[in-house]
């Protein structure tokens, strides 16, 4: 990665959620939780996995599981934490990689053919050397947004 | 927007407050120089800074109001209602555009309101008719018309006398200058609803000559001012806001500390300390929050004083208390509560001059309002020496908006009435004006309070008036609140809305809980609660029925319900967090907390819950029993031998089972050694007598307190607990002793001052006191 000539490269997180490995820029992770306590919410949209503690701040937290309509998770997830405008939340996922530098020249738009619910949360891929890396953005999976874009 | 404009902004907002403050003032005192300059000020302040911004529509608009304050502060114009009318106007459009170049950046347009607004002003500097200004050198000046001059020609020299002064101020000291404040205005001849004792216009016209010797007075009120700004520093809320965070996280930690054990004895001696210093630190944390309520109250001056023009009542506002300090959210979440109290007293309580006249109180009406602490809460009150509330009327608006049934209506007393206030859709306005009476009133004012933790409670007396009490918490921030357990889960319930638990063992749910259709009930001292199940209400899995459970009885804005949990924990002191939009909205949750432990729990609302579940309002009832309790007792109604009698339960030291081989004689008499004493023992239950010669046999003793002794009773059975009501005998009118109404039956009251003390054991043979008057039936 160190042909600076290829185009821009950008640091990314990789992240686990069953079979697919996905991507979030760094620069919109404010920080990671390996696996914290959770409290459940009940009542709470499908895709809200819970809340988890994070500095003084009771964050609500998106399961990536559930919004993509998988199995919950047999063992304890990792958070990670973005900030909104309204403040912060947490993603949960399977388990958090390590970072990734990738080119602005692999990244791909999502392909036409993938179900719609995915269309609008993937922000299309990076072409790794053996694997595609799905770009994730936080302002997408912002729980505001995600529960007027996808009401129960 | 660059820190000088933001700073503009504040300054002048500040400088519009006080102006607020000082022109409704000054419609008591006319005359008041120092409010005049004072008003004069915040208006020059903003023009000069203006200019320099470039904010051009700020400008003109100032310009105008400083050229008429001008006139006022310097003698030449006396105020009246009309030019405090307009100066408020003006101060309304000023507050407009600051808003508007605080959130756009830019003055924004409305020029033709402007100019008709300048054009106002000017009017008013000019004066008319009904200004009467009598100096006759400021009519010239003014144009005024010539009659104005008139009455002043018999005093001739007059023109010259006042002359003079004006000469002088020419050449002194530019005009933003307060000390040269000048003589106030000559005459206030325009008649003012809100004149306390008119003055007699000569009089005022001489003491005008007289002026000059206080010419140094006004300096003081420049000079004090900037001590006050030493003192306080503007500190961001947003910064507040994260101090509050963080002593909350603290205040978490050190619970976690304080509940870790540790064998080092100095571990737990630094927890102590942490606990100090951390209390020490929420405090004056939450003191940088405080606000007093002068900053609310402040507003309330000019509120009244339109609302009384505008529904042509006289009204004074008295306001007690003002440095009382709140937390400034809190303050925030009562702004409307109490504008909307205050303008119901106004137009509700407050009759119209000739009413009040008639019926003998003063022409002018008193609105007070207070504000004081009381414990852990913050007293804020409204009351009003108006027409008061009519109970009659009230009851019939109520069945007539079909809120109450008539014939629930009929049973209700007054104070149970007059809650029926607080309903929604109640209204008793006979019309609607353009103040109130469209039956969004009480209701919302009451919801506001309860959503920060409050109370709202009335008091009205007809012909007399009405008190409207709302109780403020402190703070919301950080609340006691009980943890309870349902389905593994943990979840807070405020403090302020619990008032019992009831505790149910494995096998009692079934028969305790009872079932009409689809509601299940809890028979609370003979009254049917209901009864919300929280893991159904928040679809968890299902616990058993037979499962052991708690009740939480809650009283949530008067509605009473109890909430089945799985178990229960400690109370804890814990930290609100705020949760996510999408988690407020479903309602049942008003917030998240940190526990001790560290564990998470969600807070419940439980409004929202009552509401949800259709408990409806029961608290009239509530309150109904307690006022019953007036002349009652709580009794402890026992079984002995068949018999049943009572005993006072303020008597009841401890009901014990215990081992009949535990009971030992001296004498004749059994007596029970009961915490390291020996007591006299009663067989009342004839217990000992026919027992069975097994030592392992338990007999059930209550040991009551008689005096300064203790003294034990054998009983075969506790029957309950409940409430006496004393009878009187027929004939004498006096209360009959030693039997009282339990359960609509004749119950005797044990006498225990009859059973022998022990000293006289060996040779008294026993004979209890025990009533002969058990029962009728």
């Amino acid at each position: 990665m160190s042909d600076v000539h290829a185009s821009p490269t950008q640091e990314v997180c990789s992240v686990q959620v069953g079979d697919t490995l996905y991507g979030v820029p760094i620069a919109h992770v404010l920080e990671i939780l390996g696996k914290p306590a959770t409290q459940p919410v009940p009542l709470a949209p499908y895709f809200v996995g819970g809340l988890v503690h994070y500095r003084g701040e009771v964050l609500t937290a998106v399961s990536l599981r559930r919004l993509l309509g998988m199995e919950p998770a047999k063992t304890p997830e990792d958070v990670l934490v973005f900030e909104n405008p309204d403040g912060l939340f947490g993603l949960f996922v399977d388990s958090v990689g390590e970072v990734l530098h990738v080119s602005q020249a692999e990244h791909e738009p999502n392909p036409a053919t993938l179900e719609p619910r995915r269309q609008q949360l993937f922000a299309g891929a990076w072409k790794l050397k053996d694997r595609l890396l799905v770009s994730l953005e936080p302002e997408r999976l912002d729980p505001m947004r995600l529960a007027s874009a996808f009401p129960a | 927007m660059d820190d000088l404009t933001r700073e503009f902004i504040l300054e002048s907002r500040e400088g519009l407050d006080r102006m607020e403050r000082c022109l409704t003032d000054l419609e008591t005192r006319p005359g008041d120089t120092e409010l005049l300059a004072e008003i004069f000020r915040s208006v020059h302040t903003i023009k000069g800074t203006t200019g320099f911004l470039g904010f051009s529509r700020l400008e003109a608009l100032s310009h105008a109001g400083e050229n008429l304050l001008g006139l006022l502060r310097d003698g030449k114009l006396a105020a009246n209602p009309d030019i405090i009318s307009g100066l408020l106007a003006l101060m309304d459009v000023l507050r407009g555009v600051l808003q508007s170049i605080e959130t756009t950046g830019a003055e924004g347009e409305s020029q033709q309101a402007d100019s008709a607004l300048i054009a106002r002003l000017e009017e008013l500097q000019r004066g008319d008719a009904s200004l009467a200004v009598a100096e006759p050198v400021l009519a010239a000046v003014e144009a005024a018309p010539s009659h104005a001059a008139r009455p002043r020609k018999p005093r001739g020299t007059g023109k010259h006398i006042s002359r003079r002064p004006r000469g002088d101020h020419q050449g002194t000291p530019p005009p933003n200058d307060p000390g040269e404040a000048g003589p106030p205005i000559a005459v206030e001849a325009a008649p003012r609803e809100a004149e306390p004792q008119p003055r007699p216009a000569p009089a005022a016209v001489s003491s005008t000559s007289a002026r000059p010797a206080t010419q140094a007075q006004p300096e003081a009120p420049a000079a004090a001012t900037p001590g006050a700004a030493d003192s306080t520093l503007r500190v961001d809320v947003e910064l507040l806001n994260r101090m509050m965070n963080l002593v909350g996280e603290l205040v978490l930690t050190r619970n976690q500390i304080l509940q870790a054990t540790s064998t080092d004895a100095n571990f737990a001696l630094l927890g102590r300390r942490l606990d100090m210093v951390t209390a020490d630190l929420r405090e004056s944390v939450m003191k940088a929050r405080m606000q007093p309520v002068s900053h609310l109250f402040s507003r309330f001056p000019r509120l009244v004083r339109d609302l009384a023009l505008a529904l042509d009542k006289r009204v004074h506002l008295e306001m007690e208390g003002q440095e009382t300090e709140l937390d400034k959210s809190l303050l925030e979440a009562i702004r409307d509560p109490l504008t909307h109290s205050i303008r119901n007293a106004i137009d509700h309580g407050i009759e119209c001059p000739d009413v009040r006249v008639a019926q003998g109180k003063p022409a002018e009406g008193l609105v007070r309002l207070r504000a004081c602490h009381e414990g852990s809460h913050v007293i804020v009150e409204v009351h009003d020496d108006g027409a008061g509330m009519s109970i009659e009327r009230i009851r019939q608006k109520a069945v007539e908006r079909q809120l109450v049934s008539p014939q629930r209506a009929e049973q209700m007393n007054e104070r149970e009435i007059l809650q029926l206030i607080f309903l929604p859709g109640f209204s008793t306005a006979a019309a609607v004006t353009s103040v109130s009476g469209r039956g969004v009133g009480m209701d919302v004012v009451r919801t506001n309070v309860e959503k920060i933790g409050g109370k709202v409670e009335v008091d009205s007396h007809a012909g007399k008036g009405t008190i409207l009490r709302l109780r403020i918490p402190l703070t919301l921030a950080i609340i006691p609140a009980l943890i309870v357990h349902s389905r593994g889960q943990n979840f807070a319930v405020p403090q302020a809305s619990l008032t019992e638990l009831v505790h149910m063992s494995a096998g009692e749910t079934d028969n305790r809980i009872e079932w009409l259709e689809n509601a299940a009930l809890y028979r609370l001292r003979g009254r049917l609660l209901p009864l919300v199940f929280l893991d159904r209400l928040l679809q968890q899995p299902p616990r058993e029925r037979t499962a052991p459970c708690d009740i939480a009885i809650l009283n949530a804005d008067g509605r009473r319900f109890g909430l089945v949990v799985d178990g229960l924990a400690d109370p804890e002191e814990i930290v609100v967090k705020p949760l996510a939009a999408v988690l407020r909205e479903i309602g049942y949750y008003a917030g998240a907390t940190i526990l001790g432990n560290g564990e998470m729990a969600l807070i419940l609302n439980p409004g929202s819950i009552a509401q949800n579940a259709n408990v409806t309002l029961t608290s009239e009832a509530d309150d109904g029993l307690d006022e019953n309790r007036a002349g009652r007792q709580d009794f402890l109604l026992v079984e002995t031998g068949n018999r049943r009698a009572a005993l006072p339960l303020e008597t009841v030291v401890r009901i014990e089972r215990i081992p009949r081989s535990r009971i030992e004689r001296a004498g004749s008499r059994p007596v029970l050694r009961f915490e390291g004493q020996l007591l006299p023992l009663d067989d009342a239950a004839s217990e000992l007598i026919d027992a069975s010669d097994d030592p392992e046999a338990q007999t059930t003793v209550v040991v009551c307190r008689d005096g300064d002794r203790q003294v034990g009773m054998t009983v075969s059975q506790v029957l309950d607990v409940t409430g006496g009501k004393q009878l009187e005998q027929a004939g004498t009118g006096g209360v009959a002793g030693g039997i009282t109404l339990l359960h609509e039956r004749v119950t005797g009251i044990v006498g225990l001052s009859g059973i022998p003390s022990l000293e006289c054991v060996a040779e008294t043979p026993a004979v209890p006191d025990f009533p002969s008057a058990e029962e009728t039936q």
